[in-house]
């Protein structure tokens, strides 16, 4: 049979290798999962195909690392389970990627079809229960429904705002044969970008004084670093980023300010404040980068480019609204930019905002001599080189690594930042290493999140991966601490936590470790991590009572920021 | 349609009235929210990216009927003044248009009103709608 639509033939026989076919027709070529009674038709036709299987030790880190593959490649990441407690368990992995946006298609297996609505044994509805955050899914009850499927679940996965899509398959569908399976196109979605709104924006972007661009994970999604770069370059406009959107944009750009909200810096959120115009391209004015916000940006007009128009005016009403993919909108406001554009007019804005960006310069020069994450971000930057990607887990180091980790290079920063899910970087830099074997992976993660999923550790073994895990290691959960310190009278209920002897841990699992600790010699240490072959951890020993600053508490303002000088919250 | 409900739900949508019914091969539902146009065509938006969503639209116009009894006749010219379609029907006086008017007028002859029963709001038969 020949599919018009992409011109491959195929000859599938059973649900399981047609659901390889459409896997192989999609281009997939790396599978995370685990296998489980409801899926083992599928897994019995896999080896017949050539698609890698990674054997995770927790389905949760099988959508994690699907997740890292997708984030660190712009494919659709894929990731396998079994029915019941398998399904159950990719869920925080797909919700995971819903909030950040991340292509996936999870496959679960599911009871036989005599079986289900009838409690039977690892029977759970994972289609209803994952309705609310994936992108769509499905249950498919007609094997000759099953290669159309789950070539739709692609195409839903990474059309628009990308998301996950779920495709649950009874096993009876799994070993049942197949006839039809021609492949239906989805229905077209036109990409709305509308001139005068382009040029509207561009209109305002020239008559700023104090402008700047907020740039978001769209920029990554869609590929426009390039835009983004020539945007800010032809009418000198300083750039921000979300905490997504970092690494779209070279930090060490001199147009490059750093990112704001909850711990971003205080000159970003005080040039926030005073900004006439904002110019957000792929974002969606997140509560940790608006705060209050009645009091963002009071003095801004919006603009407000986003591929879901349902993101145009949810949190804070454009005075353009742009429902279009950043890359397309990007370039055709770049035409009303087609020569570089003399700025002067914001020069001094340029200047302004340099100068309240020196103390922190400071700060941040004097704190890299001190042990500390401002030195281990440091470290890790000059042993891996220009090539690292760096992912970070859920906590305040993340966004220590964040802050002082100088990311250069396009789409090196992953982290989880919607659903903020802690153990997420083990597996998801599993799915980085896969993506990009021969380029330094590092995870920077907390002593809380890393023991999450830290099972993952010998798939990373059995896989030989060049993984360098560098853990903040202070005995709490740090950042819930920080709050409590300020928020709770430092009553720290519940948040000091232990760990295993991570060197020793290390070594159990066939890897290397080392503990490192304040008067030990950081760049020594992570230069021997780096020099290792395959996965190392580094088990920082840093000071249990570090805080994140600065701080602007939760649905407050720029004007109630917590900065390190304070003496004011619980003794910060 | 359980998609489309649970994104109701989710987004928090305020829902003041629902209804669905068979269409055809699938289902139409018409929805009415409590709030102001600019967000309901941004939940029009939203909901239009459902892969379940065949078609949407907003309504233009959103309408409430009330069924009163007043006494006295001075309701006729008052409410010819301002632009509520009304008629009197077996001694029921059956009055329709915006919300935001209805109310006001009813505000304006509550001294008279004998008894009242609203039915609103509706969207104007035939427009937008899933």
């Amino acid at each position: 049979m020949e599919n018009t639509a992409f011109n491959i033939e195929y000859k599938p026989r059973t649900g399981s290798e047609a659901m390889c076919e459409a896997l192989l027709d999609e281009g997939v070529e790396y599978l995370f999962g685990y296998p489980g009674g409801a899926i083992m038709p599928f897994y019995d036709a896999l080896p017949d195909y050539p698609l890698k299987h990674v054997l995770v030790r927790h389905e949760q880190a099988a959508a994690h690392a699907a997740d890292g593959y997708s984030r660190a490649t712009g494919r659709v990441g894929v990731c396998v389970a079994t029915s019941g407690p398998g399904a159950t368990n990719l869920v925080t992995g797909l919700a995971t990627a819903q909030m950040d946006s991340v292509p996936l298609v999870a496959i679960t297996g599911q009871v036989g079809r005599p079986a289900m609505g009838k409690d039977s044994f690892q029977e759970t509805n994972v289609m209803g229960m994952t309705l609310p955050f994936t992108k769509h899914s499905f249950l498919v009850e007609d094997p000759d429904e099953l290669y159309p499927t789950m070539r739709r679940a692609f195409e839903i996965a990474r059309s628009g705002r990308p998301g996950p899509v779920l495709v649950d398959v009874p096993k009876d569908v799994q070993f049942a044969a197949c006839n039809d399976n021609g492949y239906r196109r989805l229905r077209e979605v036109p990409a709305p970008v509308a001139s005068p709104a382009l040029e509207a924006a561009a209109v305002l972007l020239k008559k700023a004084k104090r402008p700047l661009i907020l740039a978001g994970h769209g920029i990554t999604l869609s590929g426009a670093e390039l835009e983004l770069r020539l945007l800010a370059e032809r009418t000198g406009t300083p750039v921000v980023t979300t905490l997504l959107g970092i690494s779209a944009f070279p930090e060490d750009h001199p147009l490059y300010i750093g990112w704001p909200g909850m711990h971003g810096a205080a000159s970003v959120n005080r040039a926030i404040d005073k900004s006439d115009l904002l110019f957000a391209v792929g974002m969606r004015f997140d509560d940790r980068i608006t705060g209050a916000v009645d009091k963002f940006a009071p003095n801004a007009k919006i603009v407000h480019i986003d591929v879901d128009p349902s993101e145009l005016g949810k949190v804070v009403r454009p005075t353009v609204g742009i429902a279009a993919d950043a890359k397309a909108a990007l370039r055709g406001i770049l035409a009303s930019f087609e020569e570089t554009e003399n700025r002067d007019g914001c020069a001094e804005w340029r200047e302004e905002i340099a100068k309240s960006q020196e103390p922190e310069k400071r700060c941040e020069d004097e704190a890299r001599n001190e042990y500390g994450p401002i030195r281990i971000m440091h470290a890790i930057k000059a042993a891996a080189g220009e090539e690292v990607r760096l992912v970070s887990d859920v906590g305040q180091h993340q966004m220590w690594a964040a802050q002082f980790f100088e990311f250069t290079k396009p789409n090196s920063h992953i982290t989880s930042g919607g659903l903020g899910t802690m153990g997420f970087a083990l597996p998801a830099a599993m799915g980085v290493s896969f993506a990009y074997p021969d380029e330094p992976v590092w995870v920077v993660a907390g002593d809380g999140g890393i023991q999450m999923n830290l099972q993952e550790l010998a798939s990373i073994r059995d896989f030989g991966l060049n993984i360098k895990v560098a853990i903040l290691n202070n005995g709490y959960l740090g950042m819930v601490r920080q709050w409590q310190q300020f928020f709770h009278n430092r009553r720290y209920s519940e948040t000091p936590i232990s760990g295993p002897d991570y060197e020793q841990f290390a070594t159990a699992y066939g890897l290397s470790g080392k503990t490192v600790r304040e008067g030990d010699d950081v760049e020594a240490a992570v230069r021997w991590a780096q020099e290792q072959p395959g996965c190392v951890i580094l088990d920082f020993h840093i000071d249990p009572e570090a805080n994140v600053y600065p701080m602007i508490p939760s649905g407050m303002s720029v004007h109630e920021m917590i900065e390190e000088s304070s003496a004011a919250y619980g003794g910060a | 349609m359980n998609r489309f409900l649970m994104t109701l739900q989710n987004k928090r949508m305020p829902v003041a009235s629902f209804t669905a019914g068979r269409d055809g091969s699938g289902m139409r539902a018409t929805v009415l929210l409590d709030c102001p146009p600019e967000q309901a065509r941004r939940y029009v938006a939203l909901l239009s990216g459902l892969e379940d969503v065949e078609g949407i639209g907003a309504a233009d116009e959103t309408v409430e009927v009330a069924l009163l009894k007043v006494g006295g006749d001075a309701w006729r010219e008052s409410v010819a003044l301002t632009g509520l379609e009304a008629h009197e029907e077996n001694g029921t006086i059956v009055v329709s248009g915006e919300p935001e008017k209805l109310e006001a007028w009813l505000a304006e002859i509550k001294e008279d009103l004998e008894d009242l029963i609203r039915l609103g709001p509706v969207i104007r038969p035939g427009d937008g709608g899933v």
